[in-house]
């Protein structure tokens, strides 16, 4: 049934010319330079350190690398981080990392 | 969140969280919709951040379900700076007691005005305000409306036409309009119109009191001409006569009229000089190498400058000359007579009124003597010849 609605909508966001990510809820990452990264659609944090942070995603996860990370603010639907930001890798789930 | 103004009014605080899962606290956190902000490690691994003061309680908790405590590291915003002043008395006393003075000073009539130039003097104003209740430093609850108010100061005020009062906060404009009232008449008594020269009488009009005279009577000086006493021998009454009495009068005057006269021209020559002036000494700057005139007439203007109302001692001065000649010319003995009689007309004209007219003259006599021509004239001269004079 998931899948069926999930296609559904690929194909109406394809048709229509819609964003995926507002159609998918697919997370948006926005980045600005090496300083600040704003994720939507995140589904929590998975772990924090000053250089390392790790995010749940609906089909993965998402792993943000840096130095002297803070998040900045939070809420249930985005993450505001910021800090010496050196990487943002993406991962499917069930693939192991790297 | 930090710095925005919702925050400063709410009040928050920075917190350090101490054991427990850092990363099960904040999901567990985003998940319940507290918002957290500046989530930072510190070097010692403690993980810090800052909160608002309701979704602090709201933690709690969340806390215990994770094991783990919190530290306030911080303070911040508008309660704890309330709760820190509360603690002040003093201070919240007198931040009170400020506005309970400005409160109470503000229900005070600070000052009372008068508008309108009316000739009341506003001593009178005021006193009559007083007694209504409006003088400085009265409460203001104490005081009607201005509307009743201004009635009943008009009441007051007979010589008012209309009276406003007019309340502006702490201030009271009392306006007040003059009835305009007709000219107060000069208290007359009753009395009598006589002659003041002797004359022939060529109108008379009497306006009140009773003619005495008719038009061709020869009238002395002092006979009366409009009685002030009406009625009978038994039965009379005084009033004030009012008319007008036209009468021929005869004036004789010696008139010298000079056959040389002496008239001063100018001659169209003139120089100037300016000056500048510093306090009460003037330094000439031009105009040195002018003539010296036989005779003249000097124009003088000084400008000061001026620094807005202010007088300053510096200016300038011009000298204005105008070079003079005396002409002295010769009148014939005909035309010294016309002079001569042209300025006895004058003079009647002056000495007896505007509606005095000449009707005839008479040259009595003349001769030419010293450079001077010597005239005797009879005028015979129309004119008003009443006089009061008051009875009893």
């Amino acid at each position: 049934m998931v899948r069926v609605s999930r296609k559904l909508r690929k194909w109406t966001a394809t048709i229509l010319d819609l964003p995926q990510d507002v159609v998918l809820d697919l997370p948006r990452i926005t980045m600005i330079g090496g300083l600040q990264v704003t994720v939507e659609n995140h589904r929590g944090i998975l772990h924090f350190s000053p250089d390392n942070l790790r995010l749940a995603m609906d089909n993965g996860e998402m792993e943000v690398t840096g130095q002297n990370l803070i998040i900045r603010n939070i809420g249930a639907e985005e993450v505001f981080v910021e800090g010496n930001i050196l990487g943002v890798q993406l991962r499917a789930k069930g693939k192991p990392p790297g | 969140m930090k710095g925005s103004w919702v925050a400063m009014l709410r009040g928050y605080v920075w917190v350090k969280l101490i054991g427990g899962e850092p990363e099960s606290f904040l999901n567990a956190a985003t998940k319940e919709g507290i918002s957290l902000w500046n989530i930072s490690f510190t070097k010692s691994g403690e993980l810090n951040f800052g909160v608002s003061v309701p979704d602090f309680f709201k933690l709690k908790p969340l806390l215990r379900l994770n094991g783990s405590r919190t530290r306030i590291l911080s303070k911040h915003g508008l309660p704890f700076r309330m709760e820190r002043l509360s603690r002040r008395k003093t201070f919240a006393v007198g931040m009170i007691v400020f506005v309970a003075a400005l409160f109470i000073l503000s229900t005070f009539i600070w000052n009372v005005k008068v508008e309108g130039n009316s000739a009341i003097p506003e001593e009178k104003i005021l006193q009559a305000a007083k007694a209504e209740g409006i003088y400085s430093m009265q409460w203001s609850f104490r005081m009607q409306d201005a509307a009743s108010l201004s009635q009943r100061l008009a009441l007051r005020l007979p010589d008012a036409a209309w009276v406003g009062v007019d309340k502006r906060g702490t201030s009271i404009t009392i306006t007040v309009i003059d009835s305009t009232k007709p000219d107060k008449k000069p208290l007359e008594g009753p009395r009598h119109l006589v002659a003041k020269t002797d004359a022939v009488i060529t109108r008379i009009v009497a306006e009140s009191g009773r003619p005495k005279v008719e038009r061709n009577d020869r009238v002395r000086k002092g006979d009366v001409l409009i009685s002030g006493i009406i009625g009978d021998e038994t039965n009379f009454k005084t009033v004030v006569s009012k008319g007008k009495v036209m009468g021929l009068v005869w004036h004789e005057y010696r008139i010298a009229s000079p056959l040389a006269t002496k008239t001063k021209n100018f001659t169209g020559v003139s120089q100037d000089r300016k000056y500048l002036i510093i306090g009460n000494r003037a330094l000439q700057i031009s105009g040195y190498k002018g003539e010296e005139y036989g005779s003249s007439l000097t124009r003088t203007s000084v400008q000061r400058t001026r620094l807005w109302n202010r007088m300053l001692p510096f200016g300038t001065m011009t000298e204005h000359e105008l070079e003079v000649t005396e002409i002295e010319s010769e009148l014939t003995p005909t035309e010294a007579k016309e002079a001569g009689l042209a300025q006895a007309r004058a003079e009647i004209k002056v000495k007896w009124g505007q509606d005095a007219t000449i009707k005839a003259e008479n040259i009595l006599h003349e001769h030419t003597e010293n450079g001077k021509v010597m005239l005797t004239v009879l005028f015979e001269v129309e004119q008003s010849i009443e006089m009061e004079r008051p009875i009893g």
